[in-house]
């Protein structure tokens, strides 16, 4: 098991520990449940919609209520954006308590095969998260909302979307790190 | 610090909209709901951060079938949560909404979503942790979201009548739509996951060289 290898005394001290898979999943899967049990379950990309919506209607801008997607959600705070705020706050702690932030702008991998240009990762990062975002949004769900809740919840549409994102993820993938033509 | 700041001005404006009432809003939007919401987000977030989801190199190398890790986490996750949820079902008042199931926008929407995934290195959850962390890599891909977001929101109207209305099946399960009760298919999904899992985990190791060398599933 891959994370055991990194669970080592020396990247303990270093930072680097890593939560054991088995654990995260099983702690995950009980917090999807405690959720579901309390209030919906885990869900993020249509907090992407919500966050403009709200600043729309902070700064006075009445698209929010005319157009006819935005429209359909809401515009002030609900459990589920409370949810991407302590997202954030949780990371943030998880990060600052474990061996400190992470402040690189390029990843070592990136790096490694696309250099360390930080405009060239950063139009990367920016054109793969309007993907994301267009994508979960048409499809009406992220790797939260249809992967890990839709799929538990035995939902045809999260069984196919989430087959269709490994795909589509994976072939994106070997076509971004297919081997240099020599 | 930044961070501090940027979380103090959300949490601002977040105040300023707090226990008004919208339609579409989800778990409700009376303090404690939003309390709840908030201690929930923050334990997923530090789950997602511990285990490595927010790490661009776990991401795109499951994706290159290289370290299996985020995968087998995510599927674990899948089996226990399904499991669970349809025990609190079975017993209690489980908020169970199934999303809604239609092919063509759920396969377009997965083919877009999948190649973001691979090009940004994160999804929209595992962007903002990464993001909270520090990478801010992993903030350029929450702009490129808000982004894709509006863009989808501007041609609405046009996606609607293409991918989201024809082919559109409603809310459909699979405990439905084979007739047996829901808690019985989760145990049988959630083993089957568990047997993907322990295969993957095999799979992954039988290929990995001892020391050194490219490890993968795939042979290039």
């Amino acid at each position: 098991m891959n994370s055991q290898r990194v669970d080592t005394r020396s990247s303990r001290r270093s930072g680097n520990w890593r939560m054991n898979w088995i654990l995260g999943g099983i702690l995950l899967g009980l917090l999807n449940t405690f959720a579901v049990a309390t209030y919906a379950s885990l869900g993020v990309s249509r907090n992407y919609v919500v966050v403009p919506n709200v600043l729309l209607r902070v700064f006075g801008s009445g698209l929010y209520e005319s157009n006819a997607y935005l429209s359909q959600f809401p515009a002030g705070a609900d459990w589920l954006l409370m949810l991407a705020l302590g997202m954030v706050i949780g990371g943030f702690l998880a990060a600052l308590l474990r061996g400190g932030l992470n402040r690189r702008s390029v990843p070592r991998l990136w790096r490694s095969r696309f250099g360390s240009s930080r405009p060239r990762r950063f139009a990367a990062a920016f054109a793969g998260g309007f993907l994301l975002l267009l994508g979960a949004r048409i499809a009406g769900g992220c790797t939260s909302g249809l992967v890990l809740s839709g799929s538990a919840m035995l939902a045809v549409a999260g069984i196919v979307f989430s087959i269709t994102i490994l795909v589509s993820g994976i072939i994106t993938a070997r076509l971004i790190y297919r081997r240099k033509p020599s | 610090m930044t961070m501090t700041a940027y979380i103090i001005a959300a949490t601002h404006v977040l105040a300023q909209a707090v226990s008004e009432s919208f339609p579409g809003a989800v778990g409700g939007t009376d303090a404690r709901a939003l309390i709840i919401g908030l201690l929930t987000g923050i334990a997923f977030g530090a789950i997602l951060q511990r285990v490595g989801a927010s790490s661009y190199e776990m991401i795109v190398n499951m994706l290159r079938l290289k370290d299996l890790t985020i995968m087998k986490f995510l599927f674990l996750a899948i089996a226990v949560g399904s499991v669970g949820m349809y025990i609190v079902d079975a017993t209690a008042v489980a908020n169970i909404g199934i999303a809604p199931f239609y092919l063509l926008g759920i396969v377009v929407g997965g083919l877009i979503f999948g190649a973001g995934w691979a090009l940004a290195g994160y999804c929209p959850g595992t962007a903002l942790v990464a993001m909270a962390e520090g990478k801010s890599d992993a903030a350029i891909t929450v702009l490129g979201g808000l982004a894709g977001a509006l863009t989808l929101s501007l041609a609405w109207d046009w996606v609607r009548s293409l991918l989201i209305d024809p082919l559109n099946y409603g809310s459909v399960s699979i405990p439905e739509v084979i007739g047996t009760r829901p808690l019985l298919v989760a145990l049988v999904f959630a083993a089957l996951l568990v047997i993907l899992i322990m295969w993957l985990d095999r799979a992954v190791h039988e290929k990995e060289p001892e020391a050194g060398g490219k490890p993968g599933l795939m042979k290039p």
